[in-house]
């Protein structure tokens, strides 16, 4: 079994992923932006669907369908930034 | 009012916290980074080559219980007939058809049955008679294109390589019962039992899948596409004992399958399927039970793909294969019938029907025109989609490597690796009522996953450009092994 297919690899993930949270909120805590509890909703929405698109992407390439993953790439990166531009605009909302 | 003393505890927070967020940010990048790692990992992984994974049973992964269907997928509408082995088999007429070309006869010389098909068919006749010119022209293609495929060859052939005895010209009667007769059959403790027995037993032979169900007699040749104790033409009387079905099958070799037509072969598959048959068979015959393996190429007495359906093992697509949940239609199967006692599987029903009927996919890929567009069709009495055998055929003919083409198998959504994108969407068109993720993977399949213009897989001397679904994998790719 290879290191992505071990539970250590997740293990790892669940740390990044605590940290990444714990920065977050240092973040809009300095920035003076409140975080009421709908916003997180929307923040791991947002950044799940870049979690699975980046995922797809990966898949794709490793399994050399080229188009599967440009055409992923493109339409990813479209859903991404247009979602993107709305939840940091809900996020800013005071 | 701060106190110098104030100051470095400050600088210290603010140093932390900057810390903390530099941290967060690494770990989040580095995550996301980790996650397509993994996503390519999981699209590379060996394991994930469906149907390869183990002799344990473990590839049978589908939750088929929650499919289970108390009629098999398609539909009876009227009266049926059982198909005639001599003229409905393309391999069983078509040496007809070739030496009539060669002879210059026409339908009316020829003898029955044959005249009678072709009377009914006469387009097959055409077709079917143009075979051997198709092979002569594709071997006038270019030393360079022919020999591309050299390593393809040796490949199919060395898959084709090993194959059990034949079973002989003994009729049924005979040669499906064990070898002592005075030997009477074990009682066996339990029909559930003895299924899980078997079901073990085969997976332990080597197969990937296995159903079990009660023969339907409209499944049996009328007569016989190869002898195999039969009489060439006279009607087959179902033995008795011809009560049970067992079908298995195991996939085609996951790179060469995706570089068809000219780069896979049907060879591996047949032989691994044929082997657990006759294994299967032969412990079957050891409890004192009868046993007949029909398995291929052509040795069977029966038509495998609908028996496959009421085992449950998956539903016929358009192509006319059967597409299964764990391999799609990469996969060749084996029947063995006997009057083992057993508890049987019920058919199901995961939405391929409806997928199908919108994807049509492998018709547009079909370089033949094999697979039609059309709804469904009334065979026999069963409405069905019916793949145009002699156009099929005649595309086995007109490109390079081991002989066949196998494109619709490679172009079906359903053949998909086992990873978490395709296992995904499997889960989400079985499940879905509304048919709207038909359409949308459908769509997505069309846009993401091209393939050649169906013209291109055509030899160069026939119009094409040799081209191939994908690929071939590097230990295929003749010019980088050998000096041509």
């Amino acid at each position: 079994m290879g290191f992505f297919e071990s539970s250590f690899f997740w293990f790892i993930e669940g740390l990044f992923a605590c940290l990444a949270i714990i920065a977050l909120r240092t973040w809009t805590q300095d920035k003076g932006i409140p975080m009421p509890f709908w916003k997180w909703p929307v923040v791991i929405v947002w950044v799940l669907f870049l979690a699975v698109s980046i995922a797809y992407i990966g898949t794709s390439i490793g399994e050399g369908e080229m188009d599967a993953a440009f055409f992923g790439t493109i339409f990813a990166a479209v859903i991404a930034s247009i979602s993107g531009v709305v939840a940091w605009r809900l996020l800013r909302m005071r | 009012m701060k106190t110098e003393e104030d100051r470095p505890r400050r600088e210290l927070r603010v140093a932390r916290r900057t810390l903390i967020k530099a941290a967060g940010a690494t770990s989040a990048a580095l995550g996301l980074s980790g996650l397509g790692l993994c996503g390519y990992q999981a699209g590379r992984d060996p394991d994930s080559y469906t149907g390869c994974e183990g002799l344990q049973g473990a590839a049978q992964s589908f939750n088929r219980k929650k499919f289970a269907v108390d009629e098999p997928p398609y539909e009876k509408v009227g009266p049926t007939r059982r198909a005639d082995g001599r003229t409905e088999v393309i391999f069983s007429r078509v040496g007809v058809a070739r030496s009539a070309a060669q002879m210059g006869k026409r339908i009316e010389d020829l003898d029955e049955p044959f005249r009678s098909y072709y009377e009914q068919h006469p387009e097959d006749f055409e077709l079917d008679k143009q075979n051997s010119e198709l092979r002569r022209k594709v071997a006038e293609d270019s030393p360079e294109n022919r020999n591309r495929y050299i390593l393809a060859e040796a490949w199919a052939d060395a898959m084709g390589a090993v194959s059990p005895r034949p079973i002989g010209n003994e009729p049924p009667e005979i040669s499906d019962f064990p070898g002592r007769r005075s030997r009477s059959p074990f009682k066996m403790k339990s029909s559930a039992a003895t299924a899980k027995l078997i079901k073990k037993v085969s997976y332990e032979f080597g197969t990937v899948l296995i159903g079990i169900t009660k023969l339907n007699h409209d499944w049996v040749y009328k007569y016989p596409s190869s002898r195999r104790g039969f009489a060439m033409n006279e009607p087959i009387e179902v033995p008795k004992h011809w009560e049970y079905a067992i079908v298995v099958g195991t996939p085609m070799s996951w790179d060469p399958m995706y570089a068809n037509p000219n780069y896979g072969t049907s060879n591996d598959a047949y032989s691994k399927s044929r082997i657990v048959a006759f294994r299967l068979a032969s412990f079957i015959k050891r409890l004192g039970y009868a046993a007949r393996p029909h398995t291929p190429g052509n040795s069977y007495d029966l038509m495998v793909p609908p028996i496959m359906v009421d085992a449950g093992l998956g539903e016929q697509g358009r192509h006319s294969i059967v597409i299964t949940p764990e391999l799609g239609c990469n996969f060749r199967p084996a029947v063995v019938t006997t009057n083992l006692p057993m508890s049987t599987d019920k058919p199901i029903a995961f939405g391929v029907q409806d997928f199908c009927k919108n994807c049509k996919i492998c018709a547009e890929q079909c370089p033949s025109g094999a697979i039609s567009k059309a709804d469904k069709k009334i065979v026999r009495g069963y409405k069905r989609y019916q793949l145009h055998s002699s156009k099929c055929f005649n595309f086995w003919n007109s490109n390079h490597g081991s002989l066949g083409c196998r494109v619709c198998i490679a172009a079906c959504p359903y053949t998909r690796k086992s990873n978490w994108v395709h296992r995904t969407a499997l889960q989400v068109t079985a499940n879905d009522p509304t048919g709207i993720s038909d359409k949308l993977l459908a769509g997505m399949q069309k846009r993401f996953y091209p393939g050649p213009e169906p013209s291109d897989f055509y030899a160069a001397t026939l119009g094409g450009k040799n081209a191939s679904y994908r690929e071939p994998p590097w230990w295929l790719r003749t010019e980088d092994f050998i000096e041509l």
